[in-house]
């Protein structure tokens, strides 16, 4: 026996979801050619349609890119500090990929690493997730390499399945998942099944021995050469969470703010003396690899991608991850486009 | 010999005979999927080289890169557009035209309905290259916009809102901005070593991705770009929020076109409204 929403059912709930007060954030076609996750105005936005992966990331629901951390007041010689208020609103994530529930796992170790971050735990626990399983890929998508898949449950709240005949088989994972359903769904004897998801194309392992030893590769100069330097591909993935934190304001006060930052800008590691560690773009890329599938496995015995392909699918230069891997793995060649060095 | 024959044998012949030392041009994984930048100093790599509707980036902005330059000096692949923004960075100083050689490829326009500049663009055959392959289009350009009134229709239609409308629109478009930086990164006249966005004593530019932030960042950005922007349109491509950005730039080069009967890249010899001083020039301020 399954339990099943139909499609009308489903974007009524997700309407009276909206009614209750809830914060619900969704893929949208905001242009003909662009789906985000969005936070919805109402259901009728919501794309529940699993062809087009939306091209940013739910992660920005737990991890937004911009979030005040604490005011300050200038009072004559007095400074007055004020913690910014807990997010407070309940939240869900609709139609997340199961690359994007995946990432959530991923994000908790290093939010409650060597201190837990408040405001990241706080919007957790106030989160959601309601997973869509993929009944398609792009070329893009190279998830089943990296142990998740097209059904993968992980760090989902509730999964939906698509069915045939255009609804949805729901399969609640844990209570915060079955208290938004319980009650709206319908036994059934339909089950829904996942898509095949792409052929695996790499082994993550194999890359992270590769890692081992090969720092000073001279190849990563050509196989990030075309890298253009923009945080397209940090900003879109699921799984990145660098940020910086800077004062902002005038003379009355300000605040300390957290920012998304990206590890392929210059500014990432310029040091007050003039000095960057990684003075050139191919460093920034090498260390892009190395973060994802060396430093943060070594850390958290995971690896820091959930393989959904953001980055190559955003990149102006069709770099990413997966023609570097490729590279990594091919013995060299990035592509059938880039000699051999 | 098609095309991609006459592509591969002159960039065979100018590596062989060190005319130059890297050609830029593009390479893809396989037909129909986009084709992106690739770099090649091997004789024997030249098969690799593609010229398709699907050669979207605008190469001009690895002139200045210092590890392209390290290269050697190159032979580079224009489309019309790209072209126009050669000519920008020869004005400014930025590119010594006999260090480099312009390949130049006509275009036909791209398909995907994400770049409305190609429907808009009049300049689909590169006029000054050194080298031209591709000298005759198959077919005729599907819009001929050689009208400032065709230029700019997508800007008018967008005028006829309201001032409130259009705040509304800017502020729902630039909400979603993330400060990536890829409009900037991906921009060949881009090229400020030290972008004001980056500047953080003191900051100028909110780093935050607030609609302050991102007013400022874009507002900023188009400004500098304005009489600058050749309208190659990649920052609109490369942008990850899909985020028309080209209705900004067009707002200035149709100032620049209305108030200063000037093109940014068109004309080599046409002096720039920013940076050239003329006794002509009618502002009370700068007499």
């Amino acid at each position: 026996m399954s339990e099943i929403i139909s499609a009308a059912e489903l974007r009524q709930l997700v309407g009276a979801w909206l009614v209750q007060g809830r914060r619900v954030i969704g893929p949208a076609r905001i242009k003909p050619e662009r789906v985000l996750f969005v936070p919805l105005r109402d259901a009728g936005q919501l794309l529940l349609d699993d062809c087009q992966r939306p091209a940013n990331s739910a992660k920005e629901a737990v991890f937004p890119r911009h979030e005040k951390l604490y005011e300050f007041r200038f009072q004559g010689k007095q400074v007055e500090i004020l913690d910014a208020p807990p997010p407070a609103a309940p939240q869900v994530v609709i139609g997340a990929r199961p690359c994007d529930a995946a990432a959530l796992p991923i994000l908790d170790r290093v939010f409650n690493w060597d201190c837990r971050d408040a405001h990241y735990n706080r919007r957790r626990d106030l989160t959601t997730l309601v997973t869509l399983a993929c009944r398609q890929h792009d070329r893009h998508c190279f998830c089943t390499s990296l142990g998740s898949g097209p059904g993968d449950p992980c760090g989902s709240d509730a999964m939906l399945y698509g069915l045939d005949d255009g609804n949805y088989e729901v399969r609640t994972l844990t209570e915060k998942g079955s208290a938004l359903f319980t009650g709206h769904t319908h036994a059934s004897d339909k089950v829904g099944l996942a898509g095949p998801g792409p052929q695996p194309v790499l082994d993550p392992h194999a890359v992270g021995a590769f890692l081992k030893t090969h720092f000073e590769d001279p190849r990563w100069a050509r196989w990030s050469a075309r890298c253009l330097g923009c945080g397209a591909c940090a900003c879109t993935c699921p799984t990145c969470h660098c940020f910086d934190m800077v004062d902002e304001g005038g003379a009355a006060g300000g605040a300390k703010v957290r920012n998304w930052d990206a590890c392929q800008h210059a500014l990432f590691t310029l040091h007050a003396s003039g000095h960057n560690p990684r003075g050139t773009q191919w460093q920034r890329q090498r260390q892009r690899v190395y973060h994802k599938f060396h430093i943060y496995p070594q850390k958290f015995s995971a690896i820091l991608c959930t393989g959904c392909g953001n980055c190559t699918r955003n990149c102006p230069v069709q770099l990413g991850l997966l023609p570097v891997l490729n590279a990594i793995q091919g013995g060299g060649r990035i592509a059938p486009g880039e000699a051999v060095r | 010999m098609s095309t991609q024959e006459r592509l591969h044998e002159t960039c065979r012949r100018l590596l062989e005979e060190g005319t130059v030392q890297v050609v830029i041009g593009y390479a893809h994984t396989a037909p129909g999927e986009p084709a992106f930048p690739v770099f090649i100093s091997d004789p024997a790599d030249v098969g690799q080289l593609v010229w398709n509707r699907c050669c979207l980036a605008n190469l001009t902005k690895y002139l200045l890169r210092q590890e392209i330059r390290a290269l050697g000096k190159p032979a580079i692949f224009v489309k019309g557009c790209d072209e126009r923004a050669l000519v920008v960075l020869q004005r400014e100083s930025q590119i010594d035209p006999a260090q480099m050689l312009s390949i130049g490829v006509a275009c036909r326009g791209e398909e995907s309905p994400r770049h409305a500049a190609c429907a808009a663009c009049d300049v689909r055959r590169p006029r000054f290259c050194d080298i031209m392959i591709d000298e005759v289009p198959d077919d005729p350009p599907p819009v001929a916009a050689s009208s400032a009134a065709a230029r700019y229709a997508d800007l008018e239609i967008f005028l006829t809102k309201t001032p409130a409308e259009r705040v509304a629109y800017w502020t729902e478009e630039l909400s979603r901005c993330v400060k990536c930086y890829a409009c900037r990164q991906a921009c060949p006249l881009c090229y400020c070593q030290r972008c004001i966005a980056d500047k953080n004593r003191p900051t100028s530019i909110d780093t935050s991705a607030t609609l302050k932030g991102n007013f400022a960042w874009h507002i900023t950005r188009a400004f500098h770009l304005a009489g600058r922007c050749v309208g190659c349109d990649q920052c609109t491509r490369a942008c990850p929020a899909g985020i028309d950005l080209r209705l900004l730039n067009l707002s200035l080069a149709r100032a620049a076109e209305l108030q200063f009967a000037y093109r940014a890249g068109i004309d080599r010899q046409a002096d720039p409204p920013i940076g050239t001083c003329s006794e002509r020039d009618q502002e009370s301020f700068i007499q």
